[in-house]
């Protein structure tokens, strides 16, 4: 069970998302459209930092008193004729709905998309126990016809054309149809409601649970989710174990700041709370129950100063925000989540082993921090997790650890710096024409493979500085 | 007033023009100007690159240079925007901690001390050619000045200024980001260039040596005829 | 009703938090900013009316007007602008209330009206799937989303608005309410003096839609394919 998406090296990776030009086209332009709606919503709210401060708020309550909320969740749960399991591991979540499936002999499990159970890798588990599972979200249905992971996690398949999922259609399940995406919505539509009606189990994932009640809620815009609660008479929710709120005031905020900072809209179609199993006389929903919350790593992020990254609401606005997700695309990060928040969340998660380099991959440029709606200082934990990279983890380059040693010196000593000031452009001067170094040397040479570097313009301004004040002297 | 000047490294040894014009920006509204010789680096570099260690002993550095200035003025967002990381980064440093809420409170960007300390809005420059501002990520989300240079920009005689595309985008510079994934960084910048380029200025203005150098090494190196200046060039033209 | 692994899993949480379990007396804090209580604060009914008309153009939704007395002659219209033959329903009071079960007497012979039934089972389900058209009231209806709220429960079953080709809710006036602030405090109050909520609150905002293939919008893909909504004076 892994996050991790394969074993390509991060350089290959990153040139492969390079050298993506259709990837990179839809991203950027996908980025845009986002980002466009997320600030339209922002400036028409008119005071989006007070909104933001209480997301802040409501996610740094919350996650304080995590225990309490989950005891309150999981007693109403109950209370409301449903099972709920403590998973720690992915393993312990997949067992216990693997248990389910076996138990009730189920053939098909319809899911709605979610984020965790990609995490925990439920739907590999449940083919072991030869259940057929189908994701009904039109980009993870694309994806797991063309067995593909999820480049972004509120569209998923935006790495795919439309000539691509005709394709992928015609291949797996018979397509005939034009490679319009109306008319191949109107396939997935028919071929996805037989699936529905069949389906034994209905799986999703949470948005936010509410605590005071013991309800689940789902957003979606296809109604998916809803499909997926209201048909198989057992359905499995699964959560992560931060995805709660108090009460239905604060699911009420946390669902307008994501929908907005997601895609832009001031709801979507359908929001739905789903409590309990099915009450007496009720035809639809589940006539059992379960809830799967899920640990998996995250509470080694508890009480640490990386916890706020634990309030994030899968919006996916630093993702949008972010101009290195831009150029190498979702898959170039090898990990579920991508992005900003990816970055920071999945060494957090899986270790710095398999995902040291995703801390770097940002120029801490703050613009996913400036997009959070709960304002996690995201670009301020990539610096924290380079520290740690250096200092506990000591995995950085020796060549660099030596630069920054003499960085140390020379900047902690005025003599040593006015030397090199001084000391400069004489240095340099052996690389230098017209005033530019076009191919520079040592260090340069990474900056000069794609760009001109300035020489040092004459004497140093200490220098200069120094003597005006002698001349200012004896004028 | 009394103002102690920051250079910043890169000005100091690299673009020396850039600290000198500052300076006479601030003679000429009135400051008292000193430079304090024992100021070296902000320490960005080691910081941002996790070597937090090596970049406090450059911190100390600074706010032993700067101890008793008054107004710590430099021409860089990002560099200032270091500066005023400081207490939280001696937060549980009890030698340090005080000292580092003391310097941050008196420390300023060029454009965000005119307009924000001084009350100037018009330093009386001219300067002709149709430019274009790239807004740098710290300046504006960390230090959070937005809109100061551009008022500065707007009444120098002379200037057209036009919007830059994308321009909340970053370049691609990120310190040592650019060396440690030069493939990245080389397509943002070029992003960033074909930008300038659509919006057919003479200039690109900036208020960070760090992003020009960066841009203007891309756009020279594509052989762009785009000339890159710093915003107190223009502000010092007159 | 089980409940596994609680209890090591929670002391787990405690431990990391660096305290003890907290298993009661934790309540919410006075939150510093409170700006969903300021959206379209002190507006009167016609003024959130207009605030939901104007919404359901960006939702893709048809928006109507009429008075009781109009209420069936609309519906009557906006079903056969469905090609409604078959209907599903709730079985709801509010359609004596409104004229709409006499309206369904009286247009037997073109319309087939299925009203939901506990006692017909899952042939209920299998009739929504067929059906043209889906017919429900609004419980509270949120003006700055376009935002039909649902409790649904055994007479008023949540394939109703979900399974038919197109939906059609009746919004009686009185149900508008700035934002979902106010539905979720209303749905606050009730639980916390012990009223538990419906197994299923539907917040609906539209006919379904999907942007997944190539960012393109496509409305209509698992729900229904079109709404309209009518406000009823």
């Amino acid at each position: 069970m892994s996050i991790k998406l394969g074993e390509v090296p991060y350089k290959d990776r990153v040139q492969t998302g390079i050298e993506d030009d259709f990837m990179r086209q839809a991203v950027s332009s996908a980025q845009g459209r986002f980002r466009n709606g997320r600030l339209t919503q922002a400036a028409e709210l008119g005071n989006w930092e007070d909104w933001r401060e209480l997301g802040s708020e409501i996610r740094t309550h919350t996650l304080q008193n995590l225990d309490y909320y989950l005891q309150q969740l999981s007693d109403n749960v109950a209370r409301r004729g449903g099972h709920v399991f403590f998973a720690e591991t992915a393993e312990e979540a997949n067992q216990y709905v693997k248990n389910i499936i076996k138990k009730k002999q189920a053939k098909k499990v319809v899911k709605a998309k979610s984020m965790v159970t990609e995490e925990i890798g439920l739907n590999k588990a449940l083919e072991e126990v030869g259940a057929e599972v189908v994701e009904s979200d039109l980009g993870e249905w694309i994806l797991q016809l063309d067995e593909d992971p999820p480049s972004h996690i509120v569209t998923p398949a935006l790495h795919k054309n439309r000539q691509q999922i005709r394709e992928t259609f015609a291949k797996k399940k018979g397509y005939t149809g034009s490679d319009t995406p109306e008319e191949m919505a109107a396939f997935a539509r028919e071929q996805l409601r037989q699936d529905f009606l069949a389906a034994d189990v209905g799986v999703t994932g949470c948005n936010f649970a509410i605590a005071e009640s013991g309800a689940v809620t789902l957003v979606t815009n296809e109604g998916n989710a809803e499909m997926v609660t209201s048909l198989p008479d057992t359905v499995i929710s699964v959560m992560g174990m931060e995805r709660i709120v108090p009460t239905w005031e604060e699911m009420e905020v946390l669902v307008g700041l994501l929908t907005r900072a997601a895609v832009g809209q001031k709801l979507t179609s359908y929001i739905t709370a789903i409590t309990g199993a099915r009450l007496e006389g009720e035809i639809d929903g589940p006539e059992e129950f379960h809830l799967v919350v899920v640990d998996n790593g995250r509470s080694k992020i508890l009480g640490t100063e990386f916890q706020s990254a634990l309030h994030c609401i899968r919006c996916a606005a630093c993702i949008n925000a972010c101009p290195v997700y831009r150029h190498i695309g979702g898959h170039a990060y090898n990990s579920i989540y991508p992005g900003p928040i990816g970055a920071v969340i999945t060494p957090l998660l899986e270790g710095y082993d398999d995902h040291k380099e995703l801390p770097y991959a940002s120029t801490l440029c703050a613009a996913c921090t400036e997009a959070c709606p709960v304002k996690i200082p995201l670009h301020e934990h990539l610096i924290r997790h380079r520290q740690i990279i250096v200092e506990q983890e000591k995995k950085a380059p020796t060549a660099e650890k030596l630069m920054m040693k003499g960085f140390a010196k020379w900047s902690s000593s005025p003599g040593i710096y006015n030397l090199s000031a001084k000391m400069a452009k004489p240095a340099l001067g052996p690389w230098t024409k017209d005033g530019m170094i076009e191919n520079g040397p040592g260090p340069l040479k990474d900056w000069t493979d794609a760009r001109d570097f300035y020489a040092p313009q004459g004497q140093s301004f200490r220098a200069w500085f120094k003597q005006r004040q002698k001349d200012g002297e004896t004028s | 007033m009394k103002v102690s000047l920051f250079s910043t490294c890169l000005s100091d040894i690299l673009f020396a023009d850039v600290a000198k014009n500052t300076l006479e920006i601030l003679e000429r509204v009135g400051c008292e100007v000193d430079y304090p010789m024992e100021q070296t680096c902000c320490g960005q570099p080691a910081y941002n690159s996790g070597y937090l260690q090596e970049a406090k002993q450059s911190m100390k550095q600074m706010m032993k240079a700067f101890k008793h200035s008054e107004y710590v003025v430099g021409p860089s967002g990002s560099c200032v925007g270091m500066l005023k990381e400081y207490p939280k980064i001696f937060a549980d440093d009890p030698e340090w901690a005080e000292e580092a809420k003391r310097f941050a409170a008196k420390c300023y960007e060029i454009t965000e001390f005119l307009v924000d300390v001084m009350g100037v809005t018009d330093v009386g420059s001219t300067f002709k050619g149709k430019v274009t501002f790239h807004s740098s990520c710290h300046m504006k989300r960390i230090l959070g000045v937005k809109e100061q240079p551009k008022m500065l920009l707007r009444n120098v005689k002379g200037v057209e200024l036009v919007d830059l595309p994308m321009e909340e985008d970053c370049c691609g510079f990120g310190g040592t980001f650019s060396v440690k994934n030069p493939v990245i960084s080389q397509e943002m910048v070029s992003e960033k260039s074909r930008h300038v380029a659509e919006t057919e200025a003479e200039y690109l203005v900036g208020a960070d040596m760090g992003c020009l150098m960066n841009i203007g090494g891309r756009m020279r190196r594509e052989g762009k005829n785009v000339k890159v200046v710093h915003i107190t060039e223009i502000l010092n033209t007159h | 009703m089980t409940i596994e692994n609680r209890e090591e899993f929670l002391n787990k949480l405690a431990s990391r938090l660096g305290r003890e379990r907290r298993t009661e007396g934790v309540e919410r804090p006075q939150w510093s900013v409170t700006p969903q209580e300021e959206v379209f604060k002190g507006m009167n009914q016609d003024e959130l009316a207009e605030v939901l008309e104007k919404h359901c153009q960006v939702i893709h939704t048809t928006f109507k007007r009429t008075d009781r007395a109009g209420l069936t002659k609309v519906l009557q219209e906006t079903i056969e602008g469905y090609e409604g033959k078959l209907i599903v329903t709730s079985n709801d009071p509010r359609h004596q209330e409104f004229g709409v079960a006499e309206f369904f007497e009286e247009a037997r012979e073109q319309l087939d009206v299925h009203v939901w039934d506990p006692a017909a089972g899952k042939e209920n389900q299998r009739i929504a799937e067929q059906a043209d058209v889906g017919l429900v009231y609004s419980d509270i209806t949120l003006a700055e989303s376009g935002t039909v709220t649902l409790f649904n429960n055994k007479n008023n079953g949540r394939s109703i608005s979900l399974l038919p080709k197109t939906f059609i809710a009746v919004i009686p006036k009185s149900t508008l309410v700035p934002r979902m602030t106010q539905a979720a405090q209303q749905i606050h109050r009730a639980q916390a003096q012990g009223e538990d909520c419906a197994s299923y609150v539907s917040f609906i905002s539209g006919p379904s839609n999907s942007a997944d293939i190539e960012m393109n919008l496509i409305v209509g893909v698992h729900g229904p394919i079109k709404a309209t909504y009518i406000l009823v004076d």
